[in-house]
């Protein structure tokens, strides 16, 4: 299965062409959210992340589905 | 520590001692109590019997990282009832190095003129101040620097507050004399532009930090405190992206404020995120800053300085609400834009979020197109020029509204909504709707909980939360940015105010302040005429959904209600 990854701030992955903050991540049906964090070798503690999933806030232990979107991010507060 | 007690009408200054029940509040906590202590709940906002107060933290004096805030309040003209507005600046550890617990000014001038007030050691002094009526901050804070040095603190308003606009706030030059750090929220600019004042200059040469009871003791939970800050992820998000980083993050819950708060998804919202912005100044570079302090001492330094393509100044700070409120809600995708809308409303010391607002609601009235910047800024500068429309909107979304009959107004006891949809963050609307300040994030923003937003029934607990501690560390001088060091190790609260004060105090000192803090708050706002009915988002938001979600503001009343039970 597809999922369309956002990644917030500091998250964001340097490439070649510079900082990348969308991908297309293709991951085995049935991964949660903590495998998807594995598999970016995301090191920051979980508990200092937020997730949302299709808009809404998601756990690590979550299973995702095909076509997802997610949002990974190092939650801050306004301005 | 003294309170200082200033008569506009006199001009004089009586130094008195600290009443025994003010003693352990500061801040928005000494404010509320000062109100209810001293201030008529039922007068006229502008009128002779309200008072300007200013109120440091309990923790300011000290360079303690984020923790040295100035509070502001009175009677606000635009909601009625109690208000404080913080801000960064000098202003707050000048006032402590004067001794000043709180300075409360009173009264009004007889005679109509523009005059400044300088506060030095033991002394207050009126200064003629005509040849600066009428001119912007960013004009007069270099003038002021310039006759009374490089070192003060400067508390001033811009025209906004000269024309008594209820969207109009004090602002306070940063540690780098740039008049950036504004008190903006509930028109406490037109109070000060009712007492004659068009500035505050604080020299506190020859003063000294105030005592401390314990100064190995502070040190070593200062050492704590640093520590925690230092390590938290959050502190490197906020010194490259500043406030901004918020965009994504609300757009990402579907609640980034889009058209007068039609939407919550945004077609421009990767264009004007702090993302795209960090790129944007590192790649402009020249007087681009990507990380800036805005106190003396702060290890977080979440502000920047966003310049033009030339690598020239256009507006620092560049912020998440500013960003929200004057971009997406104007279907603005340009941040140049919305920064040059920024420095305009800045200049004349109006409330960002205010004024967007009302730009908003007149753009829904045909006055704009959205996505319209130069129009935008047309319609700022008729505020400075006086015209009816301008008058509106500086006096706000509500103002502006009723000359345009518009009944769809995003406003909570007269104040506009931040930029965040209520509907789509539960608890913030839950804020908005019972906040004893009126629809303001700063009491009590929700969007960092692990909770499904849009849920109605578990926002309320959420909310209580965040308004008790919120109301606690404005009372601390503690910027909110500062409270997630906090968070991480509580224990230095206590330990912190046993160190400069004495004081014995348990683990629960932030929710007791809390608690008495918005206890005091709305024992103003009952004897200033609110009820249960004044807490309530209004009623549009139950009734049109919000894309993406289709979400309405659907807490309940009775859940409301239950806010400030404990």
């Amino acid at each position: 299965m597809q999922v369309d990854v956002h990644l917030h701030s500091i998250l964001q992955r340097q490439t070649p062409d510079g900082l990348l903050r969308r991908l297309d991540v293709e991951m085995p049906e049935g991964s949660t959210i903590q495998r998807l964090i594995d598999h970016l070798g995301i090191e920051i503690d979980p508990e200092h992340l937020l997730f949302a999933l299709n808009g809404r806030v998601a756990h690590p232990d979550q299973v995702m589905a095909d076509g997802d979107e997610i949002h990974i991010m190092v939650p801050i507060s306004g301005g | 520590m003294k309170t200082w007690r200033v008569n506009a009408r006199e001009q004089t200054l009586t130094q008195e001692a600290v009443p025994e029940t003010w003693e352990r509040l500061g801040g928005r906590g000494l404010i509320a109590r000062i109100l209810v202590d001293e201030v008529n709940a039922k007068c006229d906002p502008l009128g002779q019997e309200n008072k300007l107060i200013y109120a440091p933290g309990l923790l300011v004096g000290h360079r303690l990282s984020s923790c040295d805030r100035i509070s502001i309040g009175g009677k606000s003209p635009l909601t009625g009832g109690v208000k404080e507005s913080n801000g960064g600046g000098r202003t707050g550890l000048q006032l402590t190095h004067l001794g000043i617990k709180a300075l409360i000014i009173e009264d009004q001038p007889a005679e109509n003129g523009t005059w400044l007030l300088h506060l030095s050691k033991d002394d207050a002094s009126f200064v003629k101040a005509d040849n600066l009526a009428g001119k912007g901050v960013y004009e007069v804070a270099p003038i002021l620097l310039e006759e009374y040095g490089k070192h003060v603190a400067i508390s001033l308003i811009g025209p906004g507050g000269e024309m008594f606009l209820t969207g109009a706030g004090i602002t306070n030059i940063d540690k780098d004399g740039v008049p950036s750090r504004i008190c903006a929220r509930g028109g406490l600019g037109a109070v000060m532009g009712k007492k004659g004042l068009k500035a505050i200059v604080i020299d506190s040469s020859g003063g000294e930090k105030p005592p401390i009871a314990n100064s190995k003791e502070f040190k070593a939970a200062q050492k704590v405190y640093n520590k925690a800050l230092m390590e938290h992820p959050q502190i490197k998000v906020y010194a490259e992206y500043g406030t901004a980083g918020m965009v994504r993050m609300c757009h990402g819950f579907g609640g980034l404020p889009t058209r007068d708060f039609t939407s919550g998804d945004f077609e421009g919202a990767e264009d004007i995120s702090g993302e795209t912005m960090r790129e944007v100044l590192l790649e402009r570079g020249g007087e681009s800053e990507t990380t800036h302090a805005c106190m003396a001492g702060c290890t977080i330094q979440c502000s920047n300085i966003y310049a033009d393509e030339d690598g020239k100044t256009i507006v620092s700070p560049l912020e998440y609400e500013n960003i929200g409120l004057l971009g997406s809600n104007l279907g603005i995708s340009d941040l140049d834009a919305i920064a040059r809308l920024n420095w305009a409303l800045n200049d004349m010391a109006l409330d960002t979020i205010e004024i967007g607002a009302a730009l908003g609601v007149a753009a829904s009235a045909g006055e704009m197109e959205f996505g319209d910047g130069e129009r935008a800024l047309e319609l700022v500068e008729e505020i400075r020029k006086g015209t009816p429309l301008g008058q509106a909107l500086g006096n706000g979304a509500v103002a502006t509204g009723r000359l345009l009959d518009v009944e769809r107004i995003p406003a909570v006891k007269g104040q506009a909504m931040s930029a965040y949809d209520g509907r789509a963050i539960k608890g913030t609307g839950v804020t908005y709707a019972t906040s004893p300040q009126g629809a303001d994030h700063t009491c009590g923003l929700t969007i960092r909980a692990k909770i499904d937003h849009l849920d109605p029934k578990v926002q309320v607990e959420n909310s209580r939360t965040s308004q008790i501690k919120m109301a606690a560390y404005d009372t601390l001088g503690v910027c909110a940015m500062g409270s997630f060091g906090f968070g991480k190790v509580p224990e230095t609260i206590p330990a912190l105010l046993h160190a400069r004060y004495g004081w014995e105090v348990g683990e629960d000192i932030l929710m007791e302040i809390g608690q008495e803090v918005l206890s005091l708050e709305r024992e103003f706002n009952r004897m200033a005429g609110f009820t249960a009915a004044d807490d309530r988002m209004p009623k549009w938001t139950t009734e049109e959904p919000l894309p993406p979600h289709d979400a309405v503001f659907d807490v309940s009343p009775e859940d409301l209600d239950s806010v400030f039970n404990w």
